[in-house]
């Protein structure tokens, strides 16, 4: 199973990926969210991202390809638009074949922060302004509108695929020199930041909530208040708690988990308490 | 206004590539001032997609699928302005409204295809237990396609019906909201499977306190209205500087270790 692996089996590190290999995965990028769904968000996708890259760094060990493309499916959301930084750091850690550890650590560190970047700079930034300029001359009745929306997006767009992906992949192929000598102690580091993202996106994810009313005349008790006196976001951090618990001690799978949320899901939705 | 065979099929590929750009691809070609323009020049009236893309441009800027939540979908509600403002010589105002119950069923469409694709990840995890590279590049492209699929045929299903199939699409969404209800409710749950499957892999026993550490420090942040863009960021200036001075403090204590006593060094086992 992938989650015992710790280190792959050829440790030799690969050779450095060629551009035409970062090319491409690049222009794989565009397609992130290809397989996006609730349980992993962009995982799918990830995986189908950085394949070409894997499969030339673990080319001549098969096994190592497989556990690679196992822990690469874990969960994983990013924004669209910045993923190649990650791609290109994780990309230098698996060529150099650090600790399994160590890569998953990297990558859920780093794919939470840009999250907030990269909305602030397209969603909140670059789209309402070049819109809303370009929408007035399509209103205007000039087709320039949309042609002109249409190139500045995707200009910065591009610029910011390549130019990530070249700069973070050299970056991290720099710094692993300097981790090498630490590895023991880079691994607990970075675990530890990973394990404080994913508390934070437990907390900055869970949007579940109770629509509960229980009638009492003129003062409605609503249980979703009652509960955030108790301590805000409870019900998702209490989820992922129990969800953890059936997991580790249990044995349950992803799969066993996804049919239990549905039920309940459903179930609530029937009663009314979403 | 009857449409020909060669305008709905452009309508149909049309929409199937603006679907899939909606997550994928260039991220900008389904955005309404651009499927606004594309829809009137099949239909013979660009002018008049050119106003609507527009406008309903504008009225989407402060309603981006930000955070992975779902509002009305603006692809299928774009695409269907612009054909009801065309082909029933509506003003705009009137065909973004006709257009609504299309974008309720859009995004009801995204929801289940979401769900949907949640178990397909253990498939996918079989792959990748058997390295078939292939089968994780095959099992992304049918997913696109599926996407493209389902919104074409809702829009041509508006081309055709026009707004007696908007009452019909109403009527249908308010007697199963509850099930729509129950369902992105199971669908915002299923991230926490996510963050389990993290857990069970990262957490060992010493790093509780810190895992309760980034929910705090993000529930908090949470309550602040204008940090909602940057909360991400933050937390993990804060997170940063606690892995930082922990690495740094193991280094220092390794090689301090080094140069001391025979004894000293092999105790901070992990």
């Amino acid at each position: 199973m992938a989650f015992n692996a710790t280190h792959y089996n050829n440790l030799t590190p690969a050779k450095q990926l060629d551009k035409a290999t970062l090319n491409k995965m690049v222009f794989r990028s565009l397609n992130l969210q290809a397989s996006f769904n609730y349980e992993r968000m962009q995982a799918g996708g990830w995986l189908y991202c950085i394949l070409p890259g894997l499969e030339k760094i673990h080319a001549d060990n098969k096994e190592d390809l497989e556990i690679s493309m196992q822990h690469n499916l874990e969960f994983f959301n990013t924004h669209p638009f910045l993923v190649t930084f990650v791609m290109g750091i994780v990309l230098s850690l698996e060529q150099q074949k650090a600790d399994i550890g160590t890569i998953r650590a990297v990558r859920v560190a780093a794919m939470g922060p840009l999250g907030g970047i990269g909305d602030a700079i397209f969603w909140f930034t670059l789209v309402p302004i070049t819109a809303g300029i370009t929408s007035n001359m399509a209103i205007n009745g000039s087709l320039a509108g949309p042609i002109l929306f249409l190139l500045i997006f995707n200009i910065v767009q591009f610029l910011c695929r390549f130019f990530l992906m070249y700069w973070s992949y050299n970056l991290g192929t720099k710094a692993i020199e300097l981790l090498t000598a630490n590895a023991k102690e880079f691994t607990r580091a970075a675990s530890m930041l990973g394990v404080f993202v994913v508390g934070a996106l437990t907390s900055n994810y869970g949007g579940t909530t109770i629509n509960l009313v229980i009638e009492n005349g003129d003062s409605p008790i609503n249980i979703q208040s009652i509960l955030d006196g108790v301590l805000p976001k409870l019900i998702p951090l209490t989820i992922t708690l129990v969800l953890f618990a059936l997991m580790k001690k249990k044995g349950w799978t992803p799969v066993m988990c996804i049919g239990l949320l549905l039920v309940v899901g459903i179930l609530g939705g029937f009663i009314g308490i979403f | 206004m009857g449409f020909s065979a060669i305008q709905i099929i452009l309508v149909f590929i049309f929409v199937f590539i603006v679907a899939i750009d909606q997550f994928d691809f260039l991220e900008s070609l389904y955005q309404p001032i651009v499927t606004g323009a594309v829809i009137g020049a099949i239909l013979g009236d660009l002018p008049t997609g050119l106003v609507v893309g527009g406008t309903y441009q504008l009225m989407t800027i402060g309603n981006m699928p930000v955070g992975g939540a779902q509002p009305p979908n603006a692809v299928v509600g774009g695409v269907m302005a612009a054909v009801f403002a065309i082909s029933s010589g509506l003003d705009t105002t009137a065909a973004v409204g006709l257009a609504v119950p299309f974008a309720i069923i859009g995004q009801y469409m995204v929801t289940l295809l979401f769900t949907a694709m949640s178990p397909m990840m253990s498939v996918a995890d079989k792959m990748a237990e058997k390295g078939d590279t292939k089968g994780i590049v095959r099992l992304n492209y049918l997913a696109m396609a599926i996407l493209g699929l389902l919104f074409a045929v809702v829009c041509t299903a508006g081309l055709l019906g026009g707004a007696a199939m908007g009452e019909k699409l109403t009527a249908l969404s308010e007697q199963y909201a509850w099930f729509m209800n129950g369902l992105s409710a199971a669908g915002g749950m299923m991230r926490f499977v996510g963050f389990a499957v993290l857990l069970r892999i990262m957490l060992s026993n010493d790093f509780w306190g810190i895992y309760f550490a980034g929910f705090a420090l993000a529930t908090i942040i949470g309550y602040i209205p204008e940090l909602s863009g940057s909360a991400l960021l933050l937390i993990a200036f804060v997170g940063i500087a606690m892995a930082l001075y922990d690495f740094q403090t193991r280094c220092a204590m390794k090689s301090a270790g080094a140069g001391a006593s025979v004894n000293g060094g092999d105790e901070d086992g992990i």
